[in-house]
């Protein structure tokens, strides 16, 4: 069986991956990342599983899954050209995507399936900082963080489970990191665009730090996501990883304004 | 009501080089491939961005309109421009900073 050895929630701001460029040295989430990085190496992962939600590139209001597995071979991105940052080939695991894909239909978790996909900066900025060389494979899940309706906090967290009891259950020996990526809590490009919703914010990190995982998943309504602005679904794909560190709570945790940063162990 | 319609241009721009260099070069004749009522097309048109916003057209796709200064709309004024016909609200004094610039190619 596999063993997931790391779970970690980082942002995917990608002005960060270019002022860094301009600045070094000087970004507060520079060393936040670098901090996760070093745990992600630590860990010796062979493989991650990074829960996403892309942000109309790879689908579209025409096909818009709740959940989705990545199946291909290799992916590309991020494909918008606004996007100042470099672009990476990813490679990803297509038995063990097969593998998931078939275990959650037999759990009654029908994910949706893409074998095709082009990678937005959500997906990319991550690895650029946790998996620089890109050479370890990526499986993404896709969640829908952005599009009303949302799927369920609640279910998203039971995902978090299934993928946890998935990774326990494969054949291979692979060391899995599982990483969300997306921010607690932002409005980015709507009309409270630069304003945080502090006290959501703040019960986020509280709840986390706690290990009340289920609380928050609870207490994530999509009116209540909605209201700390629009781009705070992204919430969901950390309440996806909560459902799979069981009672573990974070080694470390930092809510940064919104953006969230957290690493949990498992060895 | 085609919101689908306004998302699927704004889609379109971002994800499709060549839709985009239309968009840019004769907008009013893409448009016009679309089902779009005379309210949805004027509103895009003039750049309204807070009547598109109301109509419920999603925010990251409007985004779009000032990535690519469509319709009069850049990072300048897009803030201002989807606040038009709200309220005022307290919230906004912490969100006057300039949408990000992005680095053109």
């Amino acid at each position: 069986m596999a063993k997931l050895v790391l779970a970690a929630g980082v942002p995917h701001p990608p002005r960060l991956v270019y002022e860094m460029v301009q600045s070094p040295g000087k970004m507060r989430g520079e060393a936040l990342m670098k901090q996760v990085r070093e745990q992600v190496e630590k860990a010796e992962p062979d493989l991650i599983i990074e829960v996403d939600s892309d942000h109309f590139v790879n689908f579209f209001y025409n096909n818009l899954p709740a959940f989705c597995v990545g199946m291909a071979e290799e992916a590309e991105g991020p494909q918008e050209t606004w996007c100042p940052m470099p672009r990476y080939r990813v490679r990803g695991h297509v038995p063990m995507a097969k593998a998931l894909l078939r275990h959650g239909m037999n759990a009654k978790f029908d994910l949706a399936a893409a074998h095709e996909l082009r990678l937005d900066h959500s997906l990319v900025v991550p690895l650029h900082f946790l998996n620089p060389s890109m050479e370890l494979p990526v499986i993404p899940i896709y969640t829908n963080g952005f599009a009303s309706p949302l799927p369920l906090a609640t279910r998203c967290f039971a995902l978090g489970g299934l993928l946890r009891r998935f990774i326990e259950a494969w054949e291979g020996k692979e060391r899995v990191a599982l990483i969300a990526s997306g921010c607690f809590a932002m409005d980015v490009g709507g009309p409270l665009r630069g304003w945080t919703d502090t006290e959501w914010v703040e019960t986020i990190s509280r709840l986390l730090l706690q290990g009340k995982y289920q609380t928050l998943a609870r207490r994530a309504t999509e009116e209540r996501i909605n209201a700390a602005g629009n781009n705070s679904g992204e919430l969901l794909n950390w309440i996806t990883v909560t459902g799979a560190v069981g009672k573990t709570k974070p080694l470390f945790l930092e809510g940064d304004e919104g953006s969230g940063y957290a690493v949990w162990k498992f060895d | 009501m085609s919101v689908y319609q306004i998302n699927k241009i704004l889609y379109l721009t971002d994800n499709d080089g060549n839709f985009r260099k239309r968009m840019k070069e004769e907008p009013q004749s893409v448009l016009k491939e679309f089902r779009l009522s005379d309210e949805e097309r004027d509103a895009l048109i003039s750049g309204a961005v807070g009547k598109l916003y109301q109509m419920g057209v999603h925010t990251f796709l409007l985004n779009h309109l000032y990535r690519y200064e469509l319709f009069g709309v850049n990072r300048d004024n897009y803030l201002s421009r989807i606040r038009e016909g709200m309220d005022y609200d307290p919230r906004f004094e912490q969100g006057n900073m300039p949408v990000q610039r992005f680095v053109k190619q």
